[in-house]
């Protein structure tokens, strides 16, 4: 498998603030990345190291083959979060100017493209501080990705659309895809990371967390946490080894078993003592997951309590 | 050099393609040279005025002499302003007067007070009261006239009035002392001293000197100088605007992924100087026309035109990248103004010291500033163009110290720009910015 980018042992400090510590990563080609994590948790440090905007103190950043320099890429495409535009320029000429800036000479035929693919046609004469933030994002998008670049960084890109221009964007991207160019984006968003991402890297305080494909994170996970009911709701429930906690849900118990406890383990001791009457386990959702390692005064880890 | 083209480009045209540009064409030479403009226009206004001023003549013999006198500047003033409607605007700036007689039997504190009432009313400009023993050379002590005004001590009515009062005076001592005042006035006449430029010979082949006035020689210098301080000035503040927008609304990141910090930081610098060539060259026009329309055409110092694009696009790439940095360094133009306060004043420095500039430009002063980077550009075409011999070394020299110090300020402030873009939040502090400059 080739890699988009590649970052061996990266860490970059601000100061005495480590922003990003040690940091590995690989992004395979073709595939869309999402980057999760509470806000400065050093996402868009990352982000700009691979954007070649800052160098890292130490480690190496290799994006498309190249090592890290001085000299941005135009094989790359970034678009930040809600704004990036000059407000007096009209759409055309920003347009032109973002893509002559990649390199691209002639830009006419993909600026036609990619307005007409996200329904921006005609609005080639309006100036920026006369669109909707809806609209102006859709821009953004344009100027991120007219130029074709291989590898497109997205901060937020669905940030302020409402349903009808997300699932437009949202098809844009899928499509970027299936083109072969690597998608990575920074998302608040658990539920549209979790739709659109193969996979998923969270981090926290500057080191990484969480990385591997949605399956993987749901195997991960979901393994430890189990639900049952028996079907005698009041009984006394058996003293059990290998559980975190229990937490009464209604007519359901959820256990969150220790780190070395498999999920039969705990289900043979309950089938020894009491009539189990349903059992699941339980698969978290990103969105639980973020929480539970970055609620504050966490440590980074999954842990319930 | 592509990018950097590109970036110039739109530069360019984000500065020179706005209505605020425009305006700022047509209003700064009228918020720099209008005072000079309403001086003049003032003068016209004195020049239809015509004030009243109540004598009090105990001698009994000064009201008719001063009436005449009177009557004769107003005639004179007259056909002046039509001379001046003709020809020049700008002459005949005094005003008319009209004289009302007071009896002297009536003079008391009472009619003082009367007096200072139609004053303050403004039926009156002034009163004056001229003692009884005016013209006894013996008295002691010396006999004075009384003139009350408002702003008496800087009236130029009261300067008026003693010098016709002495030339009265003096004629009438001199009669009874039995002196010919004919021959006197003859042998005190002044004598005028021209003032020329340097013997030169023309394309003609005519050997002469021109005429100095003070047009050409104060007026021409200072008009070169703000010439310079607005183009810089117009130049510079755009570019201020411009990276406050480019940072506040992440225009920055999403420009250093396409282009890296030199490349940003040189394109819109050779945006900036194209802008300023362009605010140059409508002034330049505009002068020549101006001129043209004039007749002042032979004081345009053409020969000054190499030095001043050279100075002119040094000083813009020193200021600009100056502006560029502060606008890197904060996020609202009003943190900026506040640390922009000591660039201003050393810009301005030249502003403070043109007048000995122009009378010695090769003073210690003038000479030392002149080598001060940050003043080089407008202290240098200031003191070439006072048409005085400089040395040819001193602007050579110049330009060269102009050139270090802009490259050095370039480099710096590349090293604050590619910084502070991404800095968001607070304003950082001093220290912060000159980690920034030294480590970059």
């Amino acid at each position: 498998m080739s890699f988009a980018i590649e970052l061996e042992n990266v860490t970059k400090r601000f100061g005495k603030h480590v922003a990003v510590d040690g940091l590995d990563l690989r992004v395979p080609e073709g595939s869309i990345y999402g980057f999760i994590g509470p806000n400065g948790s050093g996402k868009t440090t990352t982000l700009r190291m691979i954007l070649r905007i800052i160098q890292p103190d130490s480690g190496t950043v290799r994006v498309l083959g190249a090592t890290s320099g001085a000299t941005a890429d135009d094989r790359l495409g970034y678009l930040p979060e809600e704004r990036g535009l000059y407000k007096r320029m009209r759409v055309y000429s920003l347009l032109k100017y973002f893509a002559r800036l990649k390199g691209m000479r002639e830009p006419k035929a993909a600026i036609d493209h990619w307005l007409k693919r996200l329904g921006a046609e005609g609005w080639g004469r309006k100036r920026i501080d006369t669109l909707s933030k809806g609209m102006a994002q859709k821009i953004q998008f344009v100027a991120t990705v007219v130029a074709n670049p291989k590898l497109v960084i997205l901060d937020e890109p669905f940030s302020g659309l409402d349903p009808l221009n997300l699932e437009t964007l949202r098809d844009a991207i899928l499509e970027l895809r299936k083109q072969g160019t690597t998608v990575i984006f920074s998302t608040h968003d658990m539920d549209v990371a979790e739709q659109m991402c193969d996979t998923i890297l969270m981090i926290f305080e500057g080191k990484k967390v969480l990385d591997g494909t949605m399956n993987s994170i749901h195997a991960q996970f979901s393994a430890r946490h189990i639900r049952v009911r028996l079907d005698q709701p009041d009984v006394q429930l058996p003293r059990l080894l290998g559980v975190h906690s229990i937490q009464r849900v209604g007519r359901f118990y959820e256990f969150i078993l220790s780190d070395q406890t498999r999920s039969d383990d705990i289900v043979r001791q309950l089938a020894n003592q009491v009539t189990l009457e349903h059992f699941e386990i339980v698969k978290p959702s990103l969105h639980e997951i973020f929480i539970h390692i970055a609620h504050p005064g966490g440590n980074g880890q999954f842990s319930e309590t | 050099m592509w990018k950097i083209w590109m970036i110039a480009v739109r530069e360019y045209w984000a500065m020179v393609g706005t209505k605020a540009f425009m305006a700022s064409i047509i209003m700064m030479p009228i918020l720099m040279f209008g005072g000079l403009f309403a001086v003049e226009f003032l003068k016209g206004v004195n020049r239809s005025q015509v004030r009243k001023i109540a004598v009090i003549d105990q001698t009994g013999k000064l009201f008719e002499k001063l009436n005449e006198a009177v009557v004769a500047k107003n005639a004179m003033l007259e056909a002046v302003s039509k001379v001046d409607e003709a020809e020049e605007f700008g002459k005949g700036t005094e005003p008319k007067y009209l004289l009302e007689k007071i009896d002297p039997a009536t003079l008391d504190d009472e009619l003082r007070i009367e007096l200072s009432d139609r004053i303050q009313k403004r039926d009156l400009f002034a009163f004056v009261e001229i003692p009884p023993n005016l013209f006894d050379a013996s008295a002691i002590p010396e006999p004075q006239i009384r003139f009350h005004s408002q702003g008496s001590t800087l009236s130029g009515s009261r300067e008026w009035f003693q010098a016709k009062v002495n030339e009265f005076v003096v004629h009438s001592r001199l009669i009874d002392a039995g002196i010919d005042t004919a021959k006197v006035q003859a042998a005190s006449k002044a004598i005028q001293v021209r003032s020329l430029g340097l013997v030169e010979k023309s394309a003609t082949g005519k050997i002469d000197a021109q005429d100095k006035n003070e047009l050409s020689d104060i007026f021409l210098p200072m008009g070169v100088m703000m010439l310079m301080f607005m183009v810089i000035f117009l130049a510079a503040q755009p570019m201020l605007e411009s990276v406050l927008e480019e940072k506040s609304q992440r225009i920055a990141e999403v420009l250093l992924g396409s282009a890296n910090s030199v490349q940003l930081m040189m394109g819109k610098l050779i945006g900036t100087v194209a802008g300023s060539l362009t605010v140059f060259g409508i002034y330049f026009v505009g002068a020549i026309l101006l001129a043209q329309f004039r007749g002042w055409t032979g004081m345009i110092p053409f020969q000054l035109f190499p030095w001043f694009v050279a100075f002119q696009i040094l000083g813009v790439m020193f200021y600009a990248s100056v502006f560029m940095a502060v606008g890197s360094s904060v996020s609202q133009l009003k943190e900026a103004q506040s640390m922009l306060l000591p660039v201003w004043m050393v810009m301005m420095l030249p502003v403070f010291v043109w007048l000995n500039v122009v009378r010695e430009p090769n003073s210690s002063l003038a000479v030392g500033l002149s080598f001060f980077p940050p003043a080089t550009p407008s202290m240098m075409v200031l003191r070439l163009a006072t048409g005085q011999t400089i040395p040819i070394w001193q602007p050579i020299l110049g330009i060269i110290i102009c050139l270090l110090a802009t490259i050095l300020c370039v480099i710096i402030s590349a090293r604050i720009f590619r910084a502070g873009m991404l800095w968001q939040g607070k304003t950082p502090k001093l220290s912060e910015i000159l980690r920034w400059a030294i480590h970059g």
